[in-house]
């Protein structure tokens, strides 16, 4: 006769479940998810800009800013979502297993003021944005806002093992009257998982 | 007279052998008796599981993952030697909830899928040694949202005589 009946297990461990994506502008995957495609990592720094007529300066009228990210297809299922120049892409995920609830945030990390090369400022709160996308209703993930002075501000969130988008226009207020010049700044996103 | 004597015996006969037939079937096909399968090895140290689609959809709900690993199943089915016999791979309900399991096999047993809570048949034919070996080639797929950490999963087989 045998000897004692048995049963056989094993343990099955999570690895690595735990994953981040953040694309703000250009980004990077092998192909579309439908595809199978993989993210990669885009060390590019997209610019968002307005040329602000001599006439027009400080009127009041905000001004509409471009881009010259060329990130108009959303990575997911290579979907039309942004529409370029006048929309910066902004999207990811947060992968993650045990069914966490709380949501990864994304924040901006945002200078005092934008600066020309005399050291004039305008500051970053003339700046703000609308959030939008092709196709969309609902709240979108990323909503419209405006930049600090200096400071991290929360921009928005990703719930876990959900795709999140949302396509920027942004626009400078112009209500104020800086020297001329070329101001530059550049803002920072970070995305934070619990 | 003698032909009513003839007609009733048969039919005693007829209800007689009717009801040992149920009687055996029900004691052959209705007992599961699990196997001895403790010379079974593993042929890789750990199970990993990883996402089935790296990348969520909008609406989540794509969280499935997977992991494989390959097992020396040995089962020890002396008892039932020169008999006949159906084995059953069975995926018991256990913590932290369902899982699926596949697998493909080397040909001693046949391949299958099974969900935890079911059984199902590798075997069926006669036991011709006191032992039965195969390579399992499991793949084990389960809700990532349910995984917080390692955990066990048991399977065992047992053996339908018949």
């Amino acid at each position: 006769m045998s000897g004692s009946a048995a049963a056989y297990t094993l343990t099955l461990a999570p690895a690595s479940p735990k994953t981040l994506y953040l694309q703000v502008g250009v980004g990077s995957f092998t192909a579309n998810y439908n595809a199978g495609g993989q993210p990669g990592n885009n060390t590019t720094v997209n610019k968002v800009s307005a040329t602000v007529a001599a006439s027009a300066v400080g009127n009041g009228t905000p001004q509409a800013m471009s881009t010259d990210s060329t990130a108009a297809k959303s990575f997911l299922d290579g979907y039309a979502y942004c529409s370029v120049p006048g929309q910066l892409y902004i999207g990811g995920f947060y992968r993650t297993a045990g069914g966490t609830t709380a949501a990864a945030q994304v924040t901006a990390t945002v200078p005092t003021a934008l600066t020309n090369a005399t050291g004039d400022t305008i500051p970053f709160s003339k700046i703000q944005w609308t959030s939008s996308g092709n196709g969309d209703s609902g709240a979108e993930p990323f909503p419209a806002g405006t930049f600090v002075n200096g400071g991290v501000q929360n921009v928005g969130a990703m719930a876990s093992n959900t795709w999140n988008e949302s396509c920027w226009t942004f626009s400078y207020l112009n209500n104020t009257v800086p020297p001329a010049g070329t101001f530059t700044g550049v803002v920072r996103y970070t995305m934070s998982s619990p | 007279m003698k032909i009513a004597s003839r007609t009733a015996r048969p039919s005693a006969a007829f209800f007689l052998a009717a009801a040992l037939t149920i009687i055996w079937s029900g004691a052959a096909w209705g007992k599961s008796t699990p196997i001895d399968d403790s010379g079974t090895q593993a042929l890789e140290p750990a199970l990993s599981l990883r996402w089935q689609s790296p990348r969520p959809s909008r609406s989540g709900g794509d969280n499935l993952m997977v992991g494989t690993t390959t097992i020396r199943v040995r089962v020890n089915v002396l008892p039932w030697i020169r008999r006949s016999g159906r084995i059953y791979l069975v995926l018991p309900a256990q913590p932290p909830g369902p899982v699926s399991a596949s697998w493909v096999t080397q040909g001693r047993f046949m391949p299958g899928q099974v969900r935890s809570g079911n059984r199902v048949l590798v075997y069926a034919g006669p036991i011709t040694t006191p032992f039965m070996e195969d390579v399992f080639k499991f793949q084990f797929s389960v809700d990532g949202n349910l995984v917080q950490r390692a955990f066990p999963l048991t399977y065992r087989f047992e053996m339908d005589e018949g």
